[in-house]
């Protein structure tokens, strides 16, 4: 199950975060999304080491912690994408797609007349639409 | 990995024992320990003692289990191998003994005999040596060595001559008794290994707790060989026998099985990753490590022990971030070279902190579950106190009661009541927050040093909870303002939060109000928009969810506490106060956080305003404060403090603790002062500068309450950075003032520009200057508007082509020889009305600067000064003349210039240039000019004691007509040079116009006979020409001298001169006479030829051609009657003469030999005037 969904802005700003968890640990995912950019950071910035994963937005995933698993992508404008699961066992196959249609989501939401990019993304449209991408999420890798 | 004992943590060493020849025990010790592998040694001195290493009763493995099994592994097994049961024992005999009397041959027969029987048991290996001296080396008894050899039952590389008197024979003896002992420690372990692992092999091992236990030992044994992989392939195997063992063993109690089997699984693993690290296999150890991790983390246990498990399991992350600590340098190589699996390992997991944070966060787990379990017990009953008498047992992981029964001891197995008893005891002993702490610590500064800073954050934000809880404020509050700044630069808003919450609560706990208020608004103040926090943040920091609401509640509460008008008791505010006696002032600059609790911008509406004209100043304040703010008194400071002003709010009426304001200020009212949120306040006003410079507003302070003062830094709208946090907002931009240009462009500070000055500055130039002269530049001062107080005049001098001013460097003493212009004085200070002159002014002349001051001029007065500047050379330049004066008498006031400045040309006056000439008619034979034609430069020569004509010229080169005054010369030698006249003044002054030439003619007598006669120099005096009398220029009567060198002159004897006498004008027809002299001042007989060239216009009478002699300081003289025939300017018919000696011939030049001839007698009377003729040409 996907727990948390973010995206983050050139300054390596919270643009959109959304947690989906009934747990308390809804603070402890944004530390999480934010560590994690660390480990972005440097896959982009060392790009020797990960070299397969440079070519393509997907950069995998980013690091487990003890519960959770966290993925990130990195779209073409160097925004990036993290999402949190609690899924041990995931296939990359779903990660990939699940990020291809939330890209999809998000580049129809920036390109938004009345949005102005760098600012936090607060379309209700783009919220609804995500928690469906992440619902579909759950429905495909269980099926 | 400390709390190891250190026999887990190093890799096992042989171990051999040396026995008898106590003497030589330290070289030999010394040297096995020395060797690569080490071996360590069992010493032992004499034979007696051999029982130590004996076997102690115990059932032989290979035997077969017939008791139950206690534990799986023996705590003291490895301990054991390592330093009591050694795998070579070495018997040591004297030689004298060896080859000795019989008794000694027994002695040392008997004690061989006792150590075959001790260590048959065990298999270990025998070593003979014998000891003996280098000089009675070969007196041992061939036959004894050999039945000694038999006896010990050794092979004969086994029985080694031990030298140890003599250095080589000693280093050699060493060698082979070092290679015996690794061999057969090599090959005691092979054996022991193969002996156990046969065991394993025939598959009657009784108990899967045997077949761990034999599987550890065959490992142990292997790394005693050094053959790790085979050690390797057995701890693997150990582990994964011992996972059989979960949930099936029945021989202890289920809590303390688990208990076992997790401290079993902790030392295999170790020896694993050990090993796998230590071989490079970085990759391999994390996996090996990941599934430890995920197989035994679901092992959680009995829950009121769960504690335990945590505890384990952080133990296992901080062994291995320990480890892989060691290794890490080539973690570092491999993960450069090593391509990962991209979803296998991510970067973190190569890098120590991740484990040490992983760890911190289990022990943090196991710490909350501790007191969970702690008081629940305590609800229970307590914790008896029969915790004392339990230690560690026998085997791993296990605990017993110590019995004492009558002086022995006994173990007895605890029941799982008791061990979670006993546990619970332990683990309240120990305070595990340090420990915590210290693993984040290790992490953050490593997670720093790879520049990771945000996940350094993270585990500071854990550790300043962890102070927190502690109640070490301070300590937290250090660790939380570090992290903070980061969350606020990347608009972490969230975490932000929390961190500001607890830096919040950590200022109630240090009690400090001000950081308290300060970290109150600035969350009041953060852009948290949404009223219904997710239930998931709920309890998560101390200062509630991130909501709307809690960011107003937080600003009542922090307004309340300020104003201290509000209904909260001071025991809700733990202590906090505002009031009177310490007053709360906060300081907002360009940087600070707190920008966004208010925000002031001002803008001027001009860029520049003449001093005393009124402008138009805006100040706008904005403030993200969740509820509108009541500001009760502005104050806007100005760098000029005079511009300060105040504005009230006409709604409130004043308070009175905030009245005792400056009595001058100027106070302004405004209809609100009520600061809306997220809106700006707008409040213009005019304002009046006075002094000129810039006007910088420089704070705008909002007083809330009597002892409530915000300080902000005024901020120009043009240079304005966005709100930090807030620039991430998707809102309505809006802009400080209503005309978006001035929001644009609008500056906090204002030029102001000088007072004109009502002054005049007069330079009078009158024309170019000459060199030489005192050139007088006078400055008038007239008073127009202006009162002059205080006024000061500046000069200064200034090459217009810039470079090399007046002085090559200004550094260089000033000579006068090195400045081309000086500045040398100033005169005639007067005033126009004739009053006293102040004499105490200030005056300061340098050659190229001057200052003086100006006395007091009421308005319509005058004053003026001359500049007297001396040019001594030629050159242009400017002079810059300033005048700064007060025109008031207050010393506030401000000071007004005036500039002026005048380019003056300076020339040379007069130039003088010179000739020589010789005597009319007359020629002297001078050698030297014959000898030095060519040599284009020669110096003048000059006939000695002969009269010659120096020709003085001065040319006037300036632009204005000069009078001259007189001429003289300054004669080196006077005996030597005769010049006349040697000084004529002038009876009237010469008026000598630009451009004219004035000649003078001077008679030069050359006494001194010497090659290079050194003359002097020609002076001549002038001055300016005053034009029509006018004495204006009072200076002008002093006259100037131009100097000009004559140069050094050749004087010499001439041998022969030359003279033609005729008369002036001759008449048609009527003869005259024409004659040379040769006048001969050698003491020679000169032959001079000579001939006459006939000429039409005269008919001559004389000697045509012919040779003569001219006897020594003689004269000769040659005449000629001549007629003239023709009329006007006539030829002479000329006469060449020629010195034979001299090789030097004469010909009277043209005018020289020139006649007028009248038609008849002129009607002028005509007088001789003989030979010596002086003409001046100008006359």
């Amino acid at each position: 199950m996907i727990v948390c969904i973010a995206v983050v802005g050139h300054q390596n700003n919270p643009l959109y975060l959304q947690s989906f968890t009934e747990s308390d640990d809804a603070l402890k995912l944004h530390h999480i999304v934010h560590c994690s950019l660390d480990v972005v950071d440097e896959r982009v910035n060392n790009p020797k080491k990960s070299a397969p994963t440079l070519s393509e937005t997907f950069l995998g995933l980013l690091y487990p912690t003890e519960n959770y698993k966290v993925y990130g992508y990195l779209t073409n404008t160097k925004v990036k994408f993290i999402m949190v699961t609690t899924d041990l066992d995931v296939r990359d196959a779903d990660v990939r797609n699940f990020f291809r249609r939330f890209h999809a989501a998000y580049v129809d939401a920036v390109s938004n007349p009345f949005h102005v990019p760098g600012k936090k993304i607060t379309s209700r449209t783009f919220a609804e639409r995500v928690s469906t991408i992440v619902k579909s999420f759950g429905l495909n890798s269980a099926g | 990995m400390q709390e190891y004992p250190e026999e887990l943590r190093t890799p096992p060493v042989a171990l051999a024992c040396l026995v008898g020849c106590p003497d030589v025990h330290a070289l030999i010790t010394g040297n096995l320990h020395s060797l690569q592998p080490p071996i360590n040694t069992i010493a032992l001195p004499d034979f007696s003692k051999i029982s130590v290493i004996s076997k102690a009763a115990k059932e032989n493995p290979a035997a077969g289990s017939v008791k139950p099994v206690g534990g799986i592994v023996k705590r003291d097994w490895l301990s054991k191998h390592r330093t009591r049961v050694p795998a070579v024992v070495a018997a040591l005999f004297s030689s004298d003994h060896v080859s000795g009397d019989p008794a000694q041959w027994l002695q040392v027969c008997n004690n061989l005999e006792n150590i075959k029987a001790t260590i048959l048991g065990r298999n270990i290996k025998l070593l003979v040596v014998v000891v003996t001296q280098s000089g009675s080396k070969y007196d041992t008894n061939e036959d004894r060595m050999i039945s000694l050899r038999k006896h010990a039952e050794v092979d004969s590389k086994n029985l080694i001559i031990f030298v140890p008197d003599d250095p080589l024979e000693l280093k050699q003896s060493l060698n082979r008794l070092g290679t015996a002992c690794a061999e057969l420690a090599n090959a005691y372990y092979r054996d022991e290994g193969r002996r156990v692992k046969a065991c394993l092999e025939r598959k009657n091992v009784g108990s899967i707790e045997l077949h761990i236990r034999y599987c550890f030992k065959v490992a142990v044994y292997a790394e005693f060989r050094r053959d790790w992989l085979e050690a390797l392939k057995m701890y693997e195997e150990a582990y994964h026998a011992l996972r059989e063992v979960v949930g099936i063993s029945t021989r202890l109690p289920p809590i303390q099985s688990l208990v076992e089997i997790k401290s079993i699984a902790e030392q295999f693993h170790f020896k694993i990753s050990t090993l796998l690290l230590h071989g490079g296999k970085v990759v391999e150890a994390i996996t090996w490590f990941r599934r430890h991790i995920s197989y035994y983390r679901r092992l959680n246990g009995a829950p009121e022990v769960i504690f335990l498990h945590w505890e384990w399991l952080s133990r296992q992350y901080l062994v291995f971030a320990q480890l892989l600590e060691t290794c890490s340098v080539t973690v570092q190589n491999l993960t450069t070279t090593v391509s990962i699996p991209a979803d296998k390992q991510t970067e973190w997991e190569f890098y120590p902190p991740y484990y040490y944070q992983l760890s911190a966060h289990y022990l943090k787990e196991k710490n909350s579950y501790l007191e969970f379990a702690i008081s629940m017990s305590e609800d229970v009953g307590g914790i008896d106190g029969n915790v004392e008498s339990v230690v560690a047992s026998v085997y791993v992981g296990q605990f017993a009661r110590l019995l004492e029964h009558e002086g022995t001891y006994a173990m007895q197995a605890l029941t799982d009541d008791e061990y979670v008893r006993y546990t619970l005891a332990e683990g309240k002993r120990f305070q595990d927050s340090f420990e915590i702490i210290a693993l984040l610590k290790r992490s953050f500064e490593a997670y720093n040093n790879l520049k990771s800073t945000r996940m350094a954050s993270y585990c500071g934000v854990q550790m300043g909870r962890e102070y927190f809880v502690m109640g070490e404020f301070s300590n937290a509050k250090q660790v939380f303002e570090n992290i903070a700044s980061l969350y606020r630069q990347e608009g972490w808003v969230t975490l932000l939060w929390e961190v500001l919450g607890y830096l919040r609560e950590c200022s109630v706990g240090i009690s400090s109000v001000k950081d308290f208020i300060e970290y109150s608004l600035e969350m009041a103040a953060m852009p948290i928009m949404t009223n219904n926090a997710a239930p998931s943040f709920r309890d998560c920091c101390p200062a509630g969810p991130p909501s709307l609401s809690q960011r107003e509640q937080i600003h009542k509460k922090a307004f309340g506490l300020v104003t201290g008008e509000s209904g909260t008791a001071p025991s809700e505010n733990n202590g906090l106060k505002v009031n009177g006696d310490c007053p709360l002032y906060l300081e907002i600059d360009l940087v600070s956080p707190l920008r966004v609790v208010l925000l002031a911008s001002v803008a001027f509406h001009e860029q520049i305003v003449k001093p005393g004209a009124r402008t138009m100043i805006t100040i706008s304040l904005r403030s993200q404060l969740p509820l509108n703010v009541e500001i009760d008194q502005l104050e806007v400071q100005f760098n000029q403090s005079e511009c300060n002003f105040i504005i009230t709010s006409d709604q409130k009426p004043r308070l009175a603790a905030i009245s005792h304001v400056h009595p001058d200020r100027r106070v302004e009212t405004a209809p609100t002062l009520e600061l809306p949120t997220s809106k700006w306040l707008r409040l213009t006003y005019d304002i009046k500068p006075d002094q000129s410079g810039k006007l910088e507003c420089i704070y705008v302070i909002a007083r809330i309450g009597p002892n409530f003062t915000i300080c902000c830094r005024a901020e120009s709208p043009a240079s304005m950075n966005d709100l930090p946090l807030w620039n991430f907002e998707d809102m309505t931009e809006t802009i400080p003032t209503k005309d978006p240009g001035l929001a644009f462009s609008g500056q906090k500070a204002i030029q102001v520009e000088e007072l004109e000055p009502q002054v005049d500055l007069k330079l009078d130039s009158s024309g170019p200057a000459l060199v030489g002269e005192s050139y007088i530049l006078p400055v008038t001062v007239a008073s127009k508007g202006h009162a002059i107080h205080s006024g000061e005049l500046k000069i200064n001098l200034v090459d217009t082509k810039g470079g090399g001013l007046l002085s090559p460097r200004e550094v260089e003493p000033f000579l006068a020889d090195n400045l081309h212009v000086e500045l040398v004085g100033i005169s005639g200070q007067e005033r126009a009305d004739h009053s006293e002159v102040n004499i105490d002014n200030i005056q300061k002349i340098q050659p190229s600067f001057g200052l003086i001051s100006v006395p007091f001029l009421n308005v319509g007065d005058s004053w003026s000064c001359k500049l007297k500047i001396k040019w001594n050379r030629p050159k242009p330049i400017m002079v810059y003349v300033s005048l700064g004066y007060h025109h008031s008498s207050e010393p506030s006031s401000q000071k007004v210039h005036v500039h002026k400045s005048l380019q003056i040309e300076g020339k040379t006056a007069v130039t003088i240039s010179h000739h020589y000439m010789l005597p009319f008619r007359q020629d002297s034979l001078l050698l030297s000019n014959i000898k030095a034609k060519h040599d284009s430069d020669h110096t003048p020569s000059l006939a000695l004691n002969e009269t010659s004509n120096l020709i003085i010229s001065a040319k006037n080169c300036s632009e204005v007509p000069l009078r001259l005054l007189s001429m003289s010369f300054d004669l080196e030698d006077d005996d030597s040079f005769i010049i006349q006249p040697k000084e004529e003044k002038f009876r009237e002054p010469i008026l000598h116009v630009p451009g004219e030439d004035f000649i003078k003619v001077f008679a030069v007598i050359p006494m001194g006979n010497c090659s290079t006669l050194k003359t002097g120099a020609v002076s001549l005096e002038w001055q300016r020409d005053s034009g029509l009398g006018e004495g204006f220029y009072s200076c002008s009567a002093s006259s100037q001298v131009t100097k000009h060198r004559l140069p050094d002159v050749n004087v010499e004897l001439p041998p022969l001169v030359v003279r033609l006498k005729c008369p002036p004008h001759a008449i048609v027809g009527r003869p005259f006479t024409y004659s040379v002299t040769i006048q001969n001042q050698t003491e020679l007989l000169q032959e001079i030829k000579y001939s006459l060239a006939d000429s039409q216009s005269f008919v001559s009478s004389g000697p045509h051609n012919d040779t003569t002699f001219v006897l020594p300081k003689s004269e000769h003289v040659i005449s000629y009657m001549l007629v003239p025939l023709g009329l006007g300017s006539q030829q002479l018919p000329k006469v060449t003469l020629t010195s034979v000696r001299y090789k030097a011939g004469f010909q009277p030049s043209t005018t020289s030999s020139t006649v007028f001839i009248f038609p008849s007698e002129p009607p002028f009377q005509v007088t001789d005037i003989g030979e010596t003729r002086f003409v001046s040409v100008t006359e």
